[in-house]
């Protein structure tokens, strides 16, 4: 069909058959709704099989189908997962490890990111060009990379307080380096930080405010939606995080839950029900933190992703 | 996307010795501090450090033991690490493509604003959210050669049950799917913005001109997307060279069988378990190189494939 016959047949199209196109449009949009609600639910089949083998006596997991459900709510299973270490450590210490590091490292990121994206957004300055693409290369590397440099940094420096005479086996080489800086963060501020007026910042200092107080006052509180999606972020790949935690900690009663849950799958093969349980606990806070702020995962993803 | 493009910063800078501005760059130092200490001795001079230890052999209990080139020239003979080369460069080839393709037409699906797309988004983005290691255990049981899921699902079909992450063959495809699954969020809302960041006119102006919709996807949408498709690209690319968690999980007890061997469990294993540190460093730091090579090679493409409005 030749282009202007195309025009005319799509023009006069809704005079011609109005209720059969409506139809038509319908249930093509139906069908997409199906497709897309059965997706949906497929993805979500592997939490479904989470919740209720958790739920199961071990017998009824290898006994009988994978998604049938559980005969009565087992729930002594996350009692047994909770309590299935040695040396009074339970799987609660597992979270108040994973915790402690992931909020100590997202403070750590917050402050510093913020810090550095101020200065390369706002305060003008020799080489801030060069520098900040120096920054933004170490975003593309992998981080495995620097790995063993790092390891080895930790067991150089001395430290008097931990067993070892160095950081390896203490918890410190999982947060303390997300107080020096992070690229993913300064790159995602600085360009919140672009979009604020200089308006806003010359009216400060024109009034006598130094760079700090203009940055405290004027810039920090103007980009609360970009901080929240960085805390977002940081707590996510912090929380989930199983490399680290495998290499620098040793004693059972600093495992986070990512090295807990590992540790167990080792020790205890086959015990679905109490693994699925763990599993479960410490997908709990993601989920929650997801629900409640949805919209900031959202946003933060368009953000960095759309139109750099 | 403005990683290497530095003319997206505000413009140069007046090079006066005293006054205002100079004094003004002197608070831009301190505020960079930590970043410039992190960038020392955390990132950028641990690459370079990297290469250092792996002209060593060094098992961290003695002194480092100087040996050139010879940690690489017995990568290159490692049967073991071309091994970690060919299947990380298979996962990479086969998930990069197919994690973005399945997230387009997810996107494109969901791009309707049809309701309740909030908790169909929160379903697809459930998974992003898990631990890699939550989601191995749920894939290992998946995968189960006895009693596992899929195994069900094929003999309904009539398929004999196969041994999918013990298999050689199937073991690779197996990890891909799950990481695959796991990735698919992320995408989508990237590719939902760069979709809804596409003006209406076009399209109008497309239909207009009677451009039908296979038309209107390859002129309008598609050309106005790449630079969402670049940038889950190259998200896709440097996460595919760095898969290690659900190795972690799902190839363990014992050794992974070579099939689902990668670059970074190497480095791990020679690093962390054999403590071969410059063996390691040497693996790391073609790592670096490849992926570094190809992110070049993948940004100076950009000119010829991405068009920014």
């Amino acid at each position: 069909m030749t282009a202007p016959s195309l025009a005319r047949a799509t023009a006069l199209a809704p005079f011609r058959r109005p209720r059969r196109r409506r139809l038509l449009r319908l249930t093509r949009r139906g069908l997409l709704y199906g497709v897309l609600v059965a997706g949906g639910l497929i993805m979500m089949v592997p939490f479904f099989w989470m919740v209720i083998t958790s739920l199961k006596t071990r017998a009824e997991v290898f006994g009988a189908a994978p998604l049938s459900l559980p005969s009565g709510p087992h729930f002594e299973n996350y009692a047994n997962m909770w309590n299935a270490f040695p040396n009074d450590v339970t799987f609660g210490t597992f979270f108040l490890n994973s915790l402690k590091i992931a909020i100590l490292c997202t403070a750590g990121q917050l402050v510093t990111s913020s810090m550095a994206a101020y200065a390369f957004a706002v305060i003008p300055f020799r080489g801030r060009g060069p520098l900040f693409a120096i920054l933004l290369a170490t975003l593309i590397i992998p981080f495995q990379v620097v790995l063993v440099p790092n390891f080895i940094l930790y067991r150089t420096l001395p430290n008097p307080f931990s067993e070892s005479g160095n950081f390896i086996g203490t918890q410190l080489p999982l947060w303390v380096g997300a107080w020096f800086g992070g690229a993913f963060g300064t790159f995602l501020l600085r360009q919140f930080f672009l979009a604020i007026p200089q308006e806003l910042a010359d009216a400060a200092r024109v009034d006598g405010a130094n760079p700090w107080q203009i940055f405290t006052r004027v810039y920090v509180p103007l980009a609360r939606p970009a901080l929240a999606t960085l805390a977002i972020f940081t707590f996510m790949w912090t929380w989930n995080d199983l490399l680290n935690p495998l290499i620098y900690l040793n004693d059972l009663d600093q495992y986070t839950t990512t090295v807990g849950l590992a540790f167990f799958q080792g020790q205890h093969v086959g015990k679905w029900p109490e693994m699925m349980a763990g599993a479960l606990l410490s997908l709990l806070p993601m989920v929650v933190l997801f629900v409640v702020a949805q919209k900031y995962f959202v946003r933060g993803i368009a953000l960095s992703g759309l139109k750099g | 996307m403005t990683v290497f493009r530095r003319r997206a910063a505000p413009g140069p800078v007046p090079r006066r010795r005293g006054g205002p501005v100079a004094a003004e760059a002197r608070w831009a130092w301190l505020f960079l501090a930590p970043t410039l200490i992190g960038l020392a001795i955390l990132s950028a001079g641990p690459i370079l450090a990297t290469f250092g230890i792996s002209l060593t052999k060094w098992d961290l209990l003695r002194p480092p033991d100087w040996v050139g080139l010879e940690n690489y020239a017995a990568l290159v003979q490692d049967k073991r690490f071309l091994v970690a080369l060919r299947n990380t460069g298979f996962y990479t080839v086969v998930s990069v493509p197919l994690g973005m393709a399945l997230a387009l037409g997810l996107a494109l699906a969901l791009n309707h604003g049809i309701r309740g797309i909030a908790w169909i988004r929160t379903a697809y983005f459930l998974p992003v959210v898990t631990s890699a290691t939550a989601v191995g255990l749920v894939w290992a049981w998946i995968y189960a050669p006895s009693g596992g899921i899929l195994n069900q699902l094929i003999g309904l079909a009539g398929l004999p049950p196969q041994k999918w992450v013990s298999d050689p063959f199937w073991a690779m495809p197996a990890i891909i799917m799950m990481s695959v699954w796991q990735g698919l969020g992320t995408s989508v809302i990237i590719f939902l913005a760069g979709l809804q960041a596409i003006p209406q006119e076009y399209y109008d102006a497309a239909s207009v001109d009677g451009a039908g919709r296979w038309a209107r996807f390859r002129s309008v949408t598609l050309p106005l997307l790449t630079p969402s498709l670049f940038f889950t690209g190259i998200l896709a690319l440097i996460s595919a060279f760095q898969i290690f968690d659900q190795v972690y999980v799902l190839a363990r007890p014992g050794k992974p069988t070579e099939a689902t061997v990668t670059l970074v469990y190497f480095i791990y294993e020679n690093g962390f378990k054999n403590f071969k540190m410059g063996y390691a460093a040497a693996a790391s730091w073609v790592l670096f190189l490849i992926v570094a090579v190809l992110t070049l090679i993948y940004f100076r493409s950009q000119r010829r494939w991405v068009h920014y409005q």
